[in-house]
């Protein structure tokens, strides 16, 4: 279904223009530096908005992505510097393992959430609360309170840890050389672009997305169609689940350790980026790159103010203000849209 | 009381013009077929729809309500079918609910349950006061809102349907408290589908069809079949739409003893391949609940299916739709269409693999495949991007109906196939239908309207408050005869 034309073009045509007025105004926003550094520090959040988008589309609402962003990176870094791993696969292996460990824990809580929603019929808010707050005690749990990476000079596995942590790095917080970009253009970034992409295609061009759609718009017409609404449900929760371990991952490669508080309040950030993208908490509207939008219009502002030397506080204040403005003009644009069919008359 | 009223729904004229006088100390039954008016003349008395034209007056006053507060202030109540209490409240608060007694904007516990338990002792009630709602059966929850409208002063009270979901004794019992009501004087209008129970209760009665009055007078001087010469006598008639051919004889679906709760009970039929098996009767008598079992959208709990000669039991529309029984719900709107999506995406929603090896859909397949169906429906404009909810009612309708084309089902069941319909987009979709059926397909159609029954049934099965009533042939079937089968026997006999 295609999104109101407010998602279309308001908000990207609202992004155009902050980042022009931004250029205009603030020296240095528009050196390529800043740019991809804006790219960087919009990933973690674009890529949890992508998946949330999923879940809000079919009018559902995944309030764990933070916490599980918490206790994912948790156990990628776990992963990552245990002594039996490094021992069996290498820094390098270890790598790969702890990536995969940390995107199939996401995955594994979004089918947990995704479950109970579909078979149990609980409203999806609930749900997710609790999986929110077990997750947030489960990453506690595990590492006693304090964050997983950098190992004591007297560890004996100390070199090969920090190799490990290494290689996560060239992933977390990696650059590709790029002619004409001195700083090269961050891996995280790419990521979320190329995720971003095949969510569009999933969401525009396969079954999967299209039922997606139906769910959200009709869950009952849906059913009499003969779609599978719980199978449909459980797949949106468990790329949700994904996409956030996959930010884990990310994450603790960035900061080269895995903490059991990261992620806290990221699930707002998330469904704030899907909402201001167009996406409509009531189900059945919605699109990828709709939440690469607001992510990234959030993250312009951010920087924007950040080079203005803004407190921090007022910075939040902003954001507020924005996601109202969002979804007022969406209100504002629907209300223009009916009045155009209006007149145009039905046929 | 009422002269005149009218109230135009878009599209639909619902009531024209009716008059109606109900008098103080007497009961008028109302009656007519289903979507005759009676529910929107209720609405309308009791200020919860605003007439389009025409005038209310109390005791030769003109009143205007434009609030159901208003109408209650002015001592009318009505007393819908799904009786409006609080579940969790006590039957003493909700007979105060809204006007509960108090000082200062603290309630009057002590006066409110002493007036509570003299209004409720006046209607013969024997239960404690202080019981919730929820707790109490239908015809103690219909005494509380008896018991409402009189610590509200009323001197009208309208019921709709108040004896459908009581026994006999109950019956017997509402009745005796409804003559106690008339004996003080105030007046009663009956919403009864029960001719029984009108000859019974009712001093006068009021016969609507299709939104018009079409009788008035002393219920003593008019019988049974006269009554239901006039709920039936239609200026409304659909050409007969009779098959190319002979119904061959394979039975396609067949249903013995099916069963679900409270919904429906031992429910058997037989519909063939090339056949249009009509199902009437009035809104309650379960047809769209059988509909929906066997279309796997609901769970049944005795009974057997048999489908082309094989075992049937469908846990889902999925498995429905597998085997080639499909059902268009009575609802479009919440049921049968996603209304933001386009027409394409809504036509091929119930196909998608057909158009999608891999899972990954293939537009050049699907506009196709949407464009030959909305063609064979004739929708118009023939848009197959246009969003489903721009569409008028008989174009959402062909494009659930292009969404089942595209399935090649074996059995399609069409409930209220035409509801919210234009008379020439009813025609088509008729001839439809009935092409359908010429092609071999079995057809099950639910429809309220008789005259459509008629006009496209090979054969009509009459359910009645949950069971097969009868069956008949569709040739030569009378409205008269599948109403009388339609009509609930009274509780009293």
């Amino acid at each position: 279904m295609k999104a109101p034309r407010a998602a279309r073009f308001g908000v990207p045509l609202v992004l155009a223009g902050l980042v022009l007025v931004a250029g205009v105004l603030i020296p240095g926003f528009m050196s390529r530096a800043n740019l991809t550094t804006i790219l960087l520090h919009v990933s973690i959040n674009g890529i949890i908005a992508l998946g949330s988008t999923f879940v809000i589309i079919t009018a559902g609402i995944d309030l764990s992505v933070g916490s599980l962003v918490g206790l994912a990176g948790v156990l990628t870094a776990a992963t990552l510097t245990s002594g039996a791993v490094l021992r069996l696969l290498g820094p390098a292996g270890a790598a790969v393992a702890a990536g995969l460990v940390g995107i199939a824990a996401g995955a594994a809580v979004g089918l947990l959430n995704g479950g109970i929603v579909a078979r149990l019929g609980v409203a999806p808010f609930i749900v997710t609360l609790a999986t929110m707050t077990a997750a947030r005690g489960a990453a506690r749990l595990v590492t006693g309170g304090v964050p997983i990476g950098f190992p004591d000079p007297g560890d004996p596995l100390y070199a090969p840890k920090i190799a490990a942590l290494d290689a996560l790095h060239t992933v977390g917080g990696g650059r590709i050389p790029v002619p004409g970009l001195p700083t090269g253009f961050p891996v995280p970034a790419l990521v979320m672009l190329a995720l971003v992409a095949a969510g569009a295609f999933v969401l525009v061009r396969t079954r999967f997305g299209r039922h997606v759609y139906a769910v959200g718009g009709n869950e009952e017409a849906s059913r009499l169609s003969g779609v599978a609404v719980g199978k449909v449900k459980l797949g949106t929760y468990a790329i949700s689940g994904g996409c956030a371990g996959l930010a884990a991952v990310l994450l603790v490669g960035q900061l080269r350790s895995g903490g059991p508080d990261a992620g806290m309040l990221y699930e707002l950030n998330a469904i704030a980026a899907a909402v201001i993208g167009g996406t409509s908490l009531f189900g059945g509207i919605g699109t990828a790159w709709g939440a690469l939008t607001g992510a990234l219009l959030i993250g312009v502002l951010n920087n924007a103010l950040d080079l203005l030397g803004v407190q921090s506080f007022w910075q939040e204040i902003a954001k507020g203000v924005i996601i109202l403005l969002a979804v007022l003009f969406d209100v504002w644009m629907k209300r223009a849209d009916a009045r155009r069919r209006a007149r145009a008359g039905r046929v | 009381m009422l002269s005149a009223v009218t109230k135009r729904f878009p599209g639909v004229v619902a009531l024209d013009g009716v008059d109606l006088a109900v008098h103080a100390g007497r009961v008028h039954a109302l009656v007519g077929e289903n979507g005759a008016g009676k529910s929107t003349l209720l609405k309308i008395v009791a200020g919860a729809y605003a007439a389009d034209a025409g005038t209310l007056a109390l005791d030769g006053v003109p009143r205007h309500f434009s609030a159901p507060r208003e109408a209650l202030s002015a001592g009318v109540t009505v007393i819908y079918q799904e009786l409006s209490l609080v579940p969790q409240l006590s039957a003493e608060a909700n007979i105060f609910l809204g006007m509960e007694p108090a000082r200062h904007g603290v309630l009057d516990r002590r006066r409110a349950a002493a007036e509570a338990r003299d209004a409720l002792a006046s209607l013969g009630a024997d239960f404690d006061p202080a019981t919730p709602a929820a707790e109490l059966s239908i015809a103690e929850q219909q005494l509380v809102e008896l018991a409402r409208a009189l610590a509200r002063d009323a001197r009208l009270i309208a019921m709709d349907e108040p004896t459908a979901a009581l026994s006999h004794v109950e019956t017997e019992r509402l009745f005796a408290q409804i003559r106690r009501l008339c004996s003080r004087g105030i007046a009663v209008v009956f919403v009864s589908h029960r001719l029984e129970e009108i000859r019974r209760i009712a001093d006068d009665v009021t016969v609507l069809r299709d939104g018009r009055r079409v009788f008035s007078g002393l219920a003593a001087q008019v019988d049974d079949a006269a009554l239901i010469r006039h709920m039936v006598g239609r200026d409304v008639e659909y050409a007969r739409q009779a098959p190319a051919a002979p119904v061959p004889g394979s039975p396609l679906l067949e249903v013995a003893g099916l069963s679900r709760g409270r919904g429906f009970a031992r429910v058997s039929l037989v519909v063939r391949r090339g056949e249009i098996v009509g199902l009437a009767g009035l809104v309650g008598a379960g047809r769209t609940e059988v509909a929906r079992c066997i279309a796997g959208a609901d769970a049944y709990d005795a009974g057997t299916m048999t489908l082309a000669g094989a075992p049937y039991r469908p846990a889902s529309p999925r498995e429905a739709i597998a085997r080639g029984v499909v059902y268009l719900p009575e609802d479009r709107k919440t049921q049968g269409l996603v209304l933001g999506m386009s027409v394409r995406e809504n036509v091929t929603l119930a196909t998608l693999p057909q158009f999608s090896p891999w899972g990954v859909v293939r537009p050049a397949a699907e506009r196709e495949a949407a464009a030959r169906q909305t063609g064979a429906v004739e929708l118009r404009p023939p848009d197959i991007e246009r969003e489903t909810g721009t569409l008028s009612g008989g174009n959402q309708q062909k494009v659930v109906l292009a969404k089942w084309l595209l399935a090649d089902a074996d059995l399609l069941i069409f409930d209220e196939p035409t509801r919210g319909v234009d008379v020439a987009a009813k025609a088509e979709l008729h001839h439809l239908i009935r092409t359908l059926a010429d092609a071999g397909k079995a057809i099950l159609v639910i429809s309220s309207e008789l005259p459509e029954v008629l006009a496209l049934a090979d054969r009509i099965v009459v359910m009645r408050e949950g069971s097969v009533a009868g069956e008949m042939a569709g040739e030569g079937a009378t409205a008269e005869a599948v109403l009388a089968l339609a009509l609930p026997a009274s509780n009293a006999a």
